[in-house]
């Protein structure tokens, strides 16, 4: 068991979850996972090993059939007033994007903050200048300025990506949720955007869980990683610099994989 | 099995032409040998008399005016009935009663409902308004709220669990979303409702129709030509118009975001 000091420094605490859509098949089977505080961790998988899902039950858009998770010490439901606090603190970056595309840049990234503006003065658009600067820097940390006033649809595929990342930066998160983030981009795009999603994270100090199916990638940037497999996690390690510190393997051996 | 199913599909539908053929009395030679009655018509016209130039273009400018008051008043409220009537925003309850109401205003062509608001607020363009807007409202408010459910459910969730509020999700979401389609909607049904208030006057509900009716229960088809070309021409530029706007707007739009 752990003690009580270590499951305070834990964002997510998960617990033996299983969950199935049909009772019959399993999509994820008894999954145990300790997300510790400020790290960068990492799942990787094939498609169909059940990652997307995971990322889901931590923001609550699923709940398990079985287990427990906490996430900040708090159940993940929607219907939670405290966990309701808390989801406006989560960025969730889908596979998706979830981008609105007839709006602007701008627009997107003020979603990120509509919970903390009055719900009738946003629906006129009355949005405080403390808002607007707030997703201007945003927007410049990911270094769109110059496409603040573009509709969303006119962008390319690593600009969507940046403009998600500023909306889920601008709610002001401590937690951020990213499926994906970088597949079907080109190295060099998909290099820049994880780059800047570590300096950001360092920056203010705040947990990711990510999903990769690159192993590649999770090994430069993550300092967790586990290895789902038909809902199974078949592998934990931990990453610093160069070994791989919990099994004593090099990261080529890994990715040889 | 698949071939039985389309076999018993398609002897189905050759036995219901058939039935409603002979069930209707249709004689084609009865059409052959009768539309020589028309040219009798035509015969009569022997000076067109422009003089009801001016009525006819002022009562045309009447029936425009009823039909882009129905379209807007009809769409404003078609807007938020549509957000009511979508599976994906509302509850069982509210979009079951939408829905009925919506059944109940789109089961009477607009000429019915015409005649029954000339005998709420007398003869005259308001009767005619009011069943415009009627029209509109169900038939903008269906095509609204399938453009509403066919919104990626993916997004809509995804912008649900930053834990923003219901309005600031219509606001932000689904009107920017649906917009592109309601203005090519709008326009249709402007488009449409200019050709339906033409036939308003036939019941008393103002307009255009109600000099053509006129004119025509009277033999004076010499008079009526003169509105009927008036309505002709304006629907064909309102047509033109309308090809005019979709292209260089909406077209443009919605081929650039693929």
């Amino acid at each position: 068991m752990l003690s009580n000091l270590t499951k305070n420094n834990l964002a997510i605490d998960m617990n033996n979850v299983w969950l199935s859509y049909d009772n019959i098949n399993y999509v994820l089977n008894g999954i145990t996972l300790s997300i510790k505080k400020s790290i960068n961790y990492t799942i990787i998988g094939h498609s169909g090993s059940g990652k997307s899902t995971l990322l889901k039950i931590i923001n609550g858009l699923l709940t398990p059939s079985k287990g427990t998770i906490k996430v900040f010490g708090i159940i993940p439901d929607h219907q939670n007033r405290k966990f309701k606090n808390l989801m406006k603190n989560i960025g969730y970056i889908p596979q998706s994007l979830g981008l609105v595309k007839n709006i602007t840049v701008l627009d997107n990234v003020l979603i990120g903050a509509l919970t903390r503006i009055n719900k009738i003065k946003s629906f006129f658009k009355i949005v405080p200048d403390v808002e607007i600067d707030n997703a201007q820097n945003a927007i410049k940390m990911v270094g769109l300025e110059d496409k603040t006033e573009k509709k969303v649809f006119t962008l390319s595929g690593g600009e969507k990506r940046r403009v998600a990342i500023a909306r889920a930066l601008v709610q002001k998160p401590i937690l951020l949720l990213a499926d994906e983030i970088v597949s079907e981009l080109d190295h060099v795009t998909s290099k820049e955007i994880m780059n800047l999603i570590i300096e950001t994270q360092h920056k203010l100090n705040l947990t990711s869980v990510m999903i990769h199916h690159d192993i590649k990638l999770a090994l430069d940037y993550a300092d967790m990683i586990s290895v789902l497999q038909k809902g199974q996690k078949i592998l934990e390690i931990g990453v610093d610099g160069n070994t791989i510190t919990e099994f004593d393997v090099t990261k080529n051996q890994l990715a040889k994989l | 099995m698949l071939n039985y199913k389309i076999n018993l599909i398609i002897g189905l539908l050759i036995t219901a032409i058939i039935y409603s053929y002979l069930n209707l009395n249709i004689e084609p030679l009865k059409f052959i040998s009768g539309i020589s009655n028309l040219l009798i018509i035509f015969q009569e016209i022997k000076n067109i008399e422009y003089s009801l130039l001016l009525i006819a273009l002022t009562s045309m400018m009447e029936t425009i005016q009823m039909a882009f008051l129905g379209t807007i008043f009809g769409s404003v409220i078609a807007f938020p009935l549509s957000i009511f009537a979508s599976r994906n925003l509302t509850n069982k309850y509210l979009y079951l009663t939408t829905r009925c109401f919506l059944a109940v205003v789109r089961t009477f062509p607009s000429i019915l409902w015409a005649i029954l608001f000339v005998i709420v607020v007398g003869l005259g363009p308001f009767a005619g308004v009011l069943s415009i807007t009627l029209y509109t409202i169900g038939f903008i408010t269906k095509l609204q709220y399938e453009s509403i459910e066919a919104i990626d459910f993916e997004i809509i969730n995804n912008i649900r669990s930053i834990g923003i509020s219901k309005l600031q999700l219509i606001r932000y979401v689904i009107i920017p979303e649906s917009a592109p389609h309601l203005l090519s909607q709008l326009l249709y049904t402007f488009d449409y409702n200019v050709r339906h208030t033409s036939i308003m006057g036939l019941v008393g509900a103002g307009g255009i129709g109600f000099y053509i009716i006129n004119y025509i229960k009277f033999f004076e088809y010499e008079k009526a030509l003169i509105f009927m070309l008036v309505v002709l021409v304006t629907v064909i530029i309102i047509d033109l118009l309308s090809v005019k706007i979709r292209d260089n707007y909406i077209i443009k739009i919605i081929k650039s975001k693929k």
